[in-house]
Formats: C-alpha cells, structure tokens, sequence
C-alpha cells in the first residue's frame, strides 16, 4: 500500500512537473517519467498488458514524437507565458487536492461502477470475443491517424 | 479495496485537475498538448483502478489498451498539425491562430 501510494504521488509530481517546468525537453522527460511510474502501477494492480503497453507506447514512442516535434520547432520555443502561472497554478491544484480529500471518501459510495465478480478466461479472451468490435474501431482510429499524418504532410502540387 | 480505490480515484482525479488548469494557464501549444496527456493518464488510471477495485481487472485492461491507441492515433495527428501551424506561423503561442481567416 505505501508502495502505491508513493508511486502514485510520484505519478502526479512528475505530471504537475510536466505542466510547470518552462523548458519544453525537461517537460516532455518529465512526462515519460510520469507514464513509466504509471506502468509500474499497472503492473502492481495484475494489469501485465496495460503495463506493457503504457510503458512502451506511451513512455517511449509518445515521447519519441514529442522530442522530435520540439527538435523541429526549435525556434518557436520562446513564447511568452503568462505571469499568473507560476501562483495560480499551485494556489488551486493545492485547493482543488484538499476538496478532493474531502469529497472522494463520500462520493465512493454514490458512484455507480461495474459490478463485481470474478471474471473468467484469459486476456485475449475478452479483447478477442468480448470486445471485438473495439478492435474494428481500434482499426478504424489507426488508419484515420495514419490518413491524417499523410494529409498534413502531402508535398504541394506542381499547379496549387 | 475501498482504500485502494479511493486512492486511485482520488489521485485520479488530481491528475485530470492538473491538465486542465494546464489547459487553461498555458499558450504554448506542445505545453497544451502535455497537459491533454497529463489528462489521459489520469482517465487511464481511473479506468483500471476501479476495474482492479471491482474485480473487472481484465475488461479494464481492454478498455485501457483501446485507449492508448486512441491516445497514439491523436498524438501523431496533433503533433503534425503542431508542426504545420509552425511553419505557417513560425510561432508556437496558441495567441497567433486567433489571426487566422476562412
């Protein structure tokens, strides 16, 4: 338990960091470094495949994509932040955390969520026969990325 | 496993609040974009905590998987429109497309 909670205040420090340091690299290490706590978590809560796929999608190819956005918008880099930031931020994340320590307790038990029970078969059980038709859609938001990315960087015609 | 729960919904619920305000403070546009992960993270961890709370553990782990691929899917598309908007506007502050026309 204290495991946990030490790794999911890490998960939230290393986000906040994210969000507030300036530099846009150290933002970006800062936020692998928030999805790999989070996959550690996975993998405490018996969740192999989510672990798997946060620690490698997510902290690797996300962050991947993020350095070499900022590589190639080296020069954009200096937009000025407003001031407000640097107080306003803290002030109401620290407000907004006691609120959340007060009302969550007593929220537990008004929040509707799946029922209980054991589940049965396997992983690939239930991604394959339970929720096959997310993987249609899974399909679908894959090529749409891809058509997207294609779209964006489609060299002009000779006559546009 | 209440406590569990509470726990992941509490800081759940931390992590979504932090990429708001990140949101709303920040005009940079990979900043923006930092915080729109920040708040994926914080629905993903909603997700499996209550499925790992109700003994769902797989079902969660499917829907957190769809998940990430959305995830990937809008990053990639993000980013390169990111990178567009700099080559149109040689400028990354949220600010400059307010100038934009058609």
């Amino acid at each position: 338990m204290i495991v946990q909670t030490a790794l999911l205040i890490g998960l939230v420090l290393f986000s906040v960091l994210a969000i507030l340091l300036r530099d846009l690299l150290k933002s970006a290490i800062s936020l692998a470094a928030a999805s790999l706590l989070l996959g550690i978590v996975f993998f405490r809560m018996n969740a192999p495949y989510a672990g798997v796929f946060e620690i490698s999608v997510v902290a690797g190819l996300i962050t991947v994509l993020f350095i070499l956005t900022i590589a190639l918008t080296k020069a954009g880099d200096e937009v000025r932040e407003s001031r407000a930031v640097n107080w306003v931020f803290p002030l109401f994340f620290v407000a907004f955390i006691i609120i959340d320590a007060l009302v969550m307790k007593g929220l537990l038990r008004k929040i509707p969520a799946l029922a209980s029970g054991a589940e049965t078969g396997t992983f690939g059980d239930v991604l394959w026969k339970g929720r096959t038709f997310d993987l249609v859609g899974q399909i679908a938001v894959i090529l749409a990325g891809v058509f997207a990315v294609l779209a964006l960087f489609r060299k002009r015609d000779k006559h546009d | 496993m209440t406590n569990t729960w509470y726990f992941t919904l509490f800081f759940a619920a931390a992590l979504v609040f932090a990429g708001i305000l990140g949101l709303l403070l920040r005009r940079n546009l990979i900043k923006l974009f930092i915080a729109i992960e920040v708040v994926a993270k914080g629905i993903s961890l909603l997700l499996l905590g209550t499925g790992f709370a109700k003994d769902n553990i797989l079902v969660a782990q499917t829907l957190v998987v769809t998940f990430i691929v959305v995830e990937v899917s809008l990053v990639a598309t993000a980013l390169a429109l990111i990178i567009n908007i700099y080559r149109q506007t040689k400028s990354l502050d949220i600010r400059q497309l307010s100038r934009l026309k058609g």
